[in-house]
């Protein structure tokens, strides 16, 4: 019998439980692939403090809010390697997915280190010396007069330490080469 | 009926199938692709750690025994676990610490400062550019370059990185500068160094390593520096945290915006000096063939890279400033 004779020549009962069988089939399909979907729309945590959400897909458009470090967002669609997310105000816009993180910050350390804070947790930052320009930690410097390092060598890591680059200066590097929020063709 | 069925099948697969396309694509995102490990990952700072009791050592004889493995083996399994858990994780002012103290030995051991600020301003704008999209951002890194002709670059913990002059002279673009400088951002936000440490023989005894306890103990402090130096500049870390640190390294410079081949085809330029270049980085790292062949395959797994730049133009403008 051919699946076009089932049809002509089936009993109407036996042809209505098909039919229950197949739309039992289509539902567990059709909920095994909800499912996924489901979780995608999970709820994501900024990495960092200062997260732009703006509210067109470029990263120089107008700012909609700043994330603060571990606050979630939802995510409502993808467009290469931005996300449009929702935040728990409410407010909606666009953010480079790489600020993102499918954990939540931990206190324990790694990127989540400062807490939901957005301070560095220093309980006990070690004092510095001062003999060099910013002074380095007096561990450092003990060790460096116990091993008789030259002062230079010292100086040197002060200066490593004091050199800053403002965040200004940083976008405009990205920019520039067409990197973070800026790349993938983003402008 | 038939052509029922069939257009509420269709029409609910219409439905499902845009929302099902894109489910997890964040996972591939967010998440570096899967090392490709012979053997499993070793611990992580502060992760996966247990409080004792919770895990017991029967329940791991209990579950090894019952996937079959040999009892030798669960054995060192517990004597690791056991060293672990001797020591709690060491925490980040005590990182930076130990950071900075092994910073004045990388001076002092290199040549010193290569004070060319232009250089320096360049690779510390791609080194924080490559941090700000690691699994760290938070952590404040500092980059410089040491005034000596031998290749190397290494990661101090802490978020100290260095660059050797001779290295820099070699690369041919940015984003083999900042595939270099990711790697070493890479060991520092899997606290690579820390790992081994606290596995030496000198953390090994001791279950509490503090700020404190480094004031009361300077002995101690300048032998965990002298353990980290020994480590970092003449034998080199274990070959496993080499290549994650290859593996999650590209994936940073790939998330900044970098082609994430800057690394593998400064090491193919290594490779060919390999045996006749004066560089303690042949010691310090493992075959560098089989690092560009497990690179090469991982390379493999990134699809959309046509529009990632290598840079090679602003590269040369910055290094013409000298």
């Amino acid at each position: 019998m051919t699946h076009f004779d089932f049809f002509r020549k089936a009993p109407l009962p036996y042809f209505f439980s098909r039919i229950n069988r197949h739309l039992i089939i289509s539902i567990m399909i059709g909920g095994s692939l909800l499912l996924p979907s489901i979780s995608w729309a999970a709820t994501l945590y900024a990495k960092q403090n200062d997260v732009k959400v703006t509210a067109e897909k470029s990263p120089t458009s107008a700012v909609v809010t700043m994330l603060t470090l571990g606050e979630p967002v939802t995510v409502l669609s993808k467009a290469g390697r931005l996300a449009k997310v929702k935040t728990a105000k409410g407010k909606t816009g666009w953010v480079f997915t790489f600020r993102l993180s499918s954990t939540k910050p931990s206190a324990k350390g790694g990127s989540g280190l400062s807490g939901l804070t957005g301070k560095r947790q220093i309980a006990a930052r070690e004092s510095r010396a001062g003999g060099s320009i910013r002074g380095l930690k007096e561990s450092t410097e003990q060790y460096a007069k116990d091993k008789q390092i030259k002062q230079e060598h010292r100086d040197a890591v002060d200066r490593m330490e004091a050199f800053s680059v403002t965040s200004d200066e940083l976008m405009k590097f990205k920019k520039a080469g067409n990197l973070g929020e800026f790349s993938g063709g983003a402008q | 009926m038939k052509r029922l069925i069939i257009l509420g099948s269709l029409t609910l697969m219409c439905v499902l199938l845009p929302v099902t396309g894109m489910s997890g694509f964040l996972d591939d995102l967010l998440q570096a692709p899967p090392p490709q490990k012979e053997e499993p990952a070793p611990a992580q700072e502060g992760a996966n750690e247990k409080p004792p009791g919770e895990e017991s050592p029967d329940a791991i004889q209990g579950l090894g025994e019952a996937f079959g493995i040999k009892k030798k083996k669960i054995d060192l399994f517990k004597k690791g676990l056991g060293v672990v858990e001797a020591l709690q994780p060491i925490g980040e002012e005590e990182e930076i610490t130990l950071g900075e103290a092994v910073a004045v030995e990388a001076f002092s051991r290199f040549g010193g400062e290569y004070r060319n600020q232009e250089w320096n301003r360049y690779i510390n704008l791609i080194g924080k550019t490559v941090a700000e999209f690691s699994d760290r951002p938070t952590l404040d890194y500092h980059f410089a370059i040491l005034n000596s002709q031998e290749q190397n670059a290494f990661a101090a913990p802490g978020g100290y990185i260095f660059i050797t002059v001779g290295l820099l002279n070699t690369l041919k673009n940015e984003a083999e500068l900042a595939g270099v400088l990711a790697h070493e951002v890479a060991h520092v936000t899997h606290k690579h160094m820390l790992e081994t440490i606290r596995r030496g023989a000198i953390l090994g005894s001791v279950s509490e390593f503090t700020l404190s306890a480094m004031k009361k103990d300077p002995a101690m402090f300048s032998n965990v520096i002298d353990e980290m130096t020994e480590v970092l500049f003449t034998k080199g870390l274990d070959k496993d945290k080499e290549f994650e640190a290859d593996v999650v390294g590209i994936e940073y410079a790939y998330r900044a915006g970098y082609h994430p081949q800057g690394l593998r085809d400064y090491l193919q330029t290594l490779e060919k000096e390999e045996g006749h270049a004066q560089s303690r980085f042949f010691t310090t790292h493992p075959s560098t063939a089989f690092r560009i062949s497990k690179i090469n395959a991982l390379l493999q797994g990134y699809s959309d890279l046509q529009s990632l730049p290598f840079l090679t133009k602003r590269f040369q403008q910055f290094l013409k400033m000298s």
